[in-house]
C-alpha cells in the first residue's frame, strides 16, 4: 500500500491518467465510433485548446505563484489575430506567428513582473491582468467576426496525415522536454517549492519566476492560435469559459498549487479528463449547466485527491 | 596590506534592524587556510554576520573585503561568484526535487549547467560520499534524513570549490559520524588553502577544530585568540561579559501547591523524557540556544502543540491540558511573535486587551463599553501602560507597551500558570523593569511563572530555577543557589560549571 502510495507521490499525473482511461472507456461505449480515424484531427482539435490552455497555467503554478488570466490570453491573441492581423493584411504566418507568440510572452512577462518585482500576490496581480485581457478582447471584436481563408487551418485540420493539433500541443511538449534538460526547469521547481532554499544558494528568483510566467504566456499564445484555427472566427466570449480551465487541468494532473511539483505531462492527462468529461456529458444529453457543475467536482476531486492521498506524509524541508 | 592571500575581511561593521541595533563594531578577518570559529549567545550578531557575508543583508557601514580587495554586496548569487558559499543555519533543501538538483541548485545559470549534467552527477556523488554512505542521487531531498539533507546542503557549498567557505551550526543537524567526515573535509580543504568560518553551539567541536576563535557579543568582536590561547572559561567570560549582575528581587514567600505538571513529555524521539513540576508561587525559566527544545516545551505546557507525553493542571481535578484548552485551564500563554500571533494590529488598546475576557462585558446579549473600560483601567494603572487614550489604535503603542497591553489581556483571564515566550524582546529597559516588578508581584500572590527568556541577566535576576534546553532534552537545571550568567551560558555550549565560582 505504501509503496503504491509511494508510486502515486512519485508520479503524480497517475491518477489523472487512470480518470482519463476510464472516462475514453466511458465515452466509447456511449459513441463506438469516438476514435474513428476519420474524426480523429477534429477530435484533436477540440482537445487542442484545453490542453494549451492548461500547458499555459503550469509555469507559473510550479514557480509557486498562479495566473488566472491565461485563458483570457488565450481568447485575446485568437481576436488579435482574427479581428485585427487578418483584416490589415499582416496575417501571413511569418508575420502573425512572431507578433502574436511575442505579444503573448510579453503579456504573460507583464504579470510576472506584477508578481516577481512589484510584489503583488499572484491572484491579484493575474486577476487584474484578467480584466484587461477581457476588456481589450471585447473592445478588439465586439461580436464574432469571421476569419478570411488563412495559414491555421490545417492545425485544426491535418497536415497531410499528421493531425494538426499534434502540432500545436507537440511544439509546446517538445520546447518543455529541452527545457527539462538545461538548467531552468531545476531552477523553476526549486523556486516554487521553497523560495528560501533557492534564493540562499543563489538561484535569480526573480527573474526565474518573470520567466515563468512568459513562458506561461508563450504557451497561451499558442493556444490562442489553435484556438482560432479551431474556430475560424474570433470569439471574445469564450474567455470566461477558459478562464479557470487550465488551472483546473493542472490541478487535476498533480501540480501542486503550493508549487515546486508537477509539470506538462499531469496538464495533459488534466486537461484531457476535463476534455473527456465535457464530450461523455455532451453525448449523453446531460444539459450544459451540469457540465459546468461536473467541472467544478472534478476539480475539487482533484485538489482533495492531491492534498490529501499525495501530500500528507510529505517530508517538510524544515526540521 | 598585501593584496592577494589576505583572505576575507570585515572591520567595523554595523547593521541596524529597525531600532534594534545587531552589529555595531564588528571585526572578523578569515584568513586561507584557517578554520576560524565564530563564538557568541543568543542575539550577539552571529547570524546577521553570517548574512552579510552570506550577501543576504547588507552592512549599514564598515569595510568588507576580500583579498583586498572592497565585496559589494549584491545577494547570494554575486558572493557565490567571488568564491564565497555559506551553508545557511536552517536546512534549505527543496523536498520533492532531487539530491542531484539540490545540490547544484544556483550553481547553474536560469539555462545553461555549468557542468555537463554527467559530469554533475559525477562530482556531487564523489562529494556527497566524503560526507555520507549510500544516499541515492535520484531520490526526493525530503525523503533523506535531516542529517543527509544537512550534508546536501554542505556539499552544495563544496561542489562550488569556494575559497572562503562558512558553516553556520552546520554541524547541529549532522550525526557523529557524518561531524566527523566533514571534520577531515575542513581539514583537507584548509590545507588546501581554503578559509572556513565555523559556528557551533558545542564547545568540543569548537576545541577540536578551530584554529582561532573570535567572540562576538552584543553585535561587537570582544576577544580574537589563536588556537594556542584557547581557554573554555575565558571564551564563556567574554561572551557574557563580566559587566556585572544585576541585583536580584529577594522572594522569601514559600511555594505552594504543585499547579502544573508534565509527566513523559519527549520532544523529538529517542530524547530523554521530561518530567516537570510547577508549584505555586515558582517561577521558572527556560533558556537554551534558539531551537533546542525550550519554546518546544513551553508550547506543550501551554496546551497549543501535541506530543508524547501528559501534561496535567493540577490545581483542583487533575485535567490533561489537551491542545487548545489551556486557556479555559487557568494556564495563560503569552507568545514569542507579538505581531501575528497575538496582536490585532487595526484594532484599538482596548480591543486588543479585552477579546478574550469580553464575556465579562456583557449585559444581556450586548457589550457594556463602560465597563470594558473600567476593566481595563484597573490593568493600564497597575501595569503602569503609558498610552494616550483606550481607543487609540494599538499600533501607536511601544513594543514594551504593547507587551503589558497583551499582559494584561491574560491577566484578566485569572491564570493559575502563566506562561511567557520571551515577553522583554524588543523592550526598553525601563519597561522591563516594570514587567519584572509585575511578575515578582504576581509569584508572591501564588501565581506560577515559566518564562523562557533569550536574555540570560534576566533569568539570573528573576527566577527560582533555569532548565538550560539542548537538543531536545534537558540538559541541566541550575538553582537559584547556582545561579550566574557564566553557569547557564556555559550550560548553553554544553559544558556543565560544577565548581562554581
Amino acid at each position: 500500500m505504501s509503496r503504491f502510495l509511494g508510486l502515486l507521490r512519485r508520479h503524480a499525473w497517475a491518477f489523472a491518467l487512470v480518470l482519463a482511461i476510464a472516462l475514453l472507456i466511458a465515452n466509447l461505449m456511449v459513441s463506438p465510433n469516438f476514435l474513428s480515424p476519420a474524426r480523429l484531427p477534429a477530435t484533436l482539435a477540440t482537445l487542442a485548446p484545453f490542453v494549451l490552455v492548461g500547458f499555459a497555467s503550469t509555469p507559473s503554478i510550479l514557480s509557486g505563484g498562479v495566473d488566472v488570466s491565461v485563458g483570457p490570453l488565450a481568447t485575446f491573441i485568437n481576436c488579435l489575430f482574427v479581428a485585427v492581423l487578418l483584416p490589415s493584411g499582416i496575417g501571413d504566418w511569418y508575420a502573425a506567428i512572431p507578433i502574436l507568440l511575442l505579444t503573448a510572452a510579453g503579456i504573460g512577462a507583464m504579470t510576472g513582473v506584477l508578481v516577481a518585482v512589484v510584489r503583488l500576490h499572484p491572484v491579484v496581480a493575474s486577476t487584474g491582468v484578467l480584466f484587461v485581457l477581457i476588456g481589450l478582447s471585447i473592445t478588439i471584436s465586439k461580436s464574432p467576426v469571421s476569419a478570411t481563408p488563412n495559414w491555421s487551418d490545417p492545425l485544426a485540420q491535418s497536415f497531410g496525415w499528421i493531425p494538426g493539433a499534434l502540432v500545436t500541443m507537440g511544439v509546446v511538449a517538445l520546447g518543455w522536454f529541452f527545457l527539462r534538460r538545461t538548467a531552468f526547469v531545476a531552477n523553476l521547481l526549486a523556486t516554487g517549492e521553497s523560495d528560501v532554499s533557492a534564493y540562499g544558494s543563489g538561484v535569480n528568483v526573480t527573474a526565474v519566476r518573470i520567466l515563468a510566467y512568459a513562458l506561461g504566456g508563450l504557451f497561451a499564445g499558442i493556444a490562442g492560435i489553435a484556438l482560432s484555427a479551431l474556430l475560424q472566427s474570433s470569439q471574445s466570449s469564450l474567455a470566461t469559459t477558459y478562464a479557470l480551465l487550465g488551472l483546473a487541468a493542472a490541478v487535476l494532473g498533480g501540480t501542486a498549487l503550493g508549487g515546486g511539483k508537477g509539470g506538462l505531462l499531469g496538464t495533459f492527462f488534466g486537461a484531457l479528463v476535463i476534455y473527456l468529461l465535457q464530450q461523455l456529458l455532451t453525448a449523453a444529453g446531460v444539459q450544459p449547466s451540469l457540465v459546468q457543475f461536473a467541472y467544478g467536482f472534478a476539480l475539487v476531486v482533484g485538489v482533495l485527491v492531491g492534498a490529501t492521498l499525495l501530500n500528507s506524509r510529505r517530508v517538510r524541508s524544515r526540521a | 596590506m598585501s593584496e592577494s592571500r589576505e583572505g576575507l575581511r570585515l572591520a567595523n561593521v554595523s547593521k541596524r534592524f529597525g531600532a534594534t541595533r545587531a552589529l555595531s563594531d564588528a571585526h572578523l578577518r578569515i584568513g586561507p587556510g584557517e578554520v576560524h570559529t565564530l563564538l557568541g549567545e543568543n542575539g550577539s550578531g552571529k547570524s546577521t554576520l553570517v548574512k552579510i557575508i552570506g550577501g543576504v543583508h547588507r552592512p549599514d557601514d564598515g569595510e568588507f573585503t576580500l583579498d583586498g580587495a572592497t565585496v559589494q554586496q549584491r545577494g547570494p548569487r554575486r558572493m557565490n561568484a567571488l568564491g564565497i558559499a555559506v551553508v545557511f543555519q536552517e536546512v534549505l533543501t527543496a523536498a520533492s526535487q532531487s539530491v542531484l538538483d539540490n545540490i547544484w541548485l544556483g550553481s547553474d545559470g536560469l539555462f545553461v549547467r555549468k557542468l555537463s549534467l554527467s559530469k554533475q552527477r559525477r562530482r556531487a556523488a564523489e562529494t556527497l560520499g566524503r560526507l555520507v554512505d549510500g544516499v541515492d542521487l535520484d531520490a526526493p531531498a525530503g525523503q533523506l534524513s535531516l542529517s543527509e539533507r544537512q550534508a546536501v546542503c554542505i556539499v552544495r557549498a563544496l561542489v562550488r570549490e569556494p575559497r572562503i567557505l562558512i558553516l553556520d551550526e552546520s554541524t547541529a543537524a549532522l550525526d557523529v559520524q557524518t561531524r566527523d567526515r566533514l571534520f577531515a573535509e575542513m581539514r583537507r580543504l584548509t590545507a588546501e588553502g581554503v578559509g572556513i568560518l565555523f559556528i557551533s553551539h558545542r564547545m568540543d567541536e569548537v576545541q577540536e577544530i578551530s584554529d582561532r576563535v573570535t567572540v562576538l557579543r552584543s553585535g561587537r568582536t570582544i576577544s580574537s585568540v589563536d588556537r594556542a590561547d584557547l581557554r573554555i572559561p575565558q571564551l564563556i567570560a567574554d561572551m557574557t561579559g563580566t559587566s556585572g549582575h544585576f541585583e536580584r528581587s529577594e522572594r522569601d514567600h514559600a511555594l505552594g501547591d504543585s499547579t502544573l505538571r508534565a509527566q513523559n513529555v519527549r520532544l523529538r524521539a529517542g530524547a530523554v523524557p521530561i518530567d516537570f513540576e510547577l508549584r505555586g508561587g515558582e517561577m521558572v525559566g527556560l533558556a537554551g540556544l534558539e531551537g533546542q527544545g525550550q519554546d518546544a516545551f513551553l508550547k506543550r505546557l501551554s496546551g497549543l502543540a501535541a506530543g508524547a507525553g501528559l501534561v496535567t493542571r493540577v490545581i483542583g481535578p487533575d485535567i490533561d491540558v489537551r491542545q487548545g484548552n489551556g486557556a479555559k485551564l487557568g494556564v495563560a500563554y503569552l507568545p514569542r511573535e507579538r505581531r501575528g500571533e497575538s496582536l490585532f494590529e487595526s484594532m484599538s488598546i482596548r480591543e486588543n486587551f479585552a477579546l478574550p475576557t469580553l464575556r465579562q462585558d456583557r449585559r444581556g446579549p450586548f457589550l457594556d463599553a463602560k465597563r470594558m473600560r473600567e476593566r481595563f483601567g484597573e490593568y493600564v494603572s497597575a501595569l503602569g501602560i503609558r498610552l494616550g487614550t483606550q481607543d487609540d489604535p494599538i499600533s501607536s503603542l511601544s513594543g514594551g507597551s504593547q507587551q503589558k497591553v497583551l499582559l494584561a489581556r491574560w491577566l484578566a483571564t485569572d491564570p493559575k500558570v502563566l506562561l511567557l515566550n520571551d515577553p522583554t524582546r524588543g523592550v526598553d529597559i525601563m519597561t522591563k523593569r516594570e514587567i519584572y516588578a509585575t511578575l515578582d508581584r504576581l509569584c508572591a500572590d501564588g501565581m506560577s511563572v515559566v518564562m523562557l527568556s533569550s536574555e540570560v541577566e534576566e533569568l539570573v535576576e528573576l527566577v527560582d530555577r533555569v532548565l538550560v534546553f539542548r537538543d531536545q532534552e534537558i540538559f541541566t537545571e541550575i538553582p537559584r543557589e547556582r545561579l550566574t550568567t557564566e553557569a547557564i551560558v556555559a550550560a548553553y555550549f554544553g559544558q556543565s560549571t560544577e565548581r562554581a565560582a
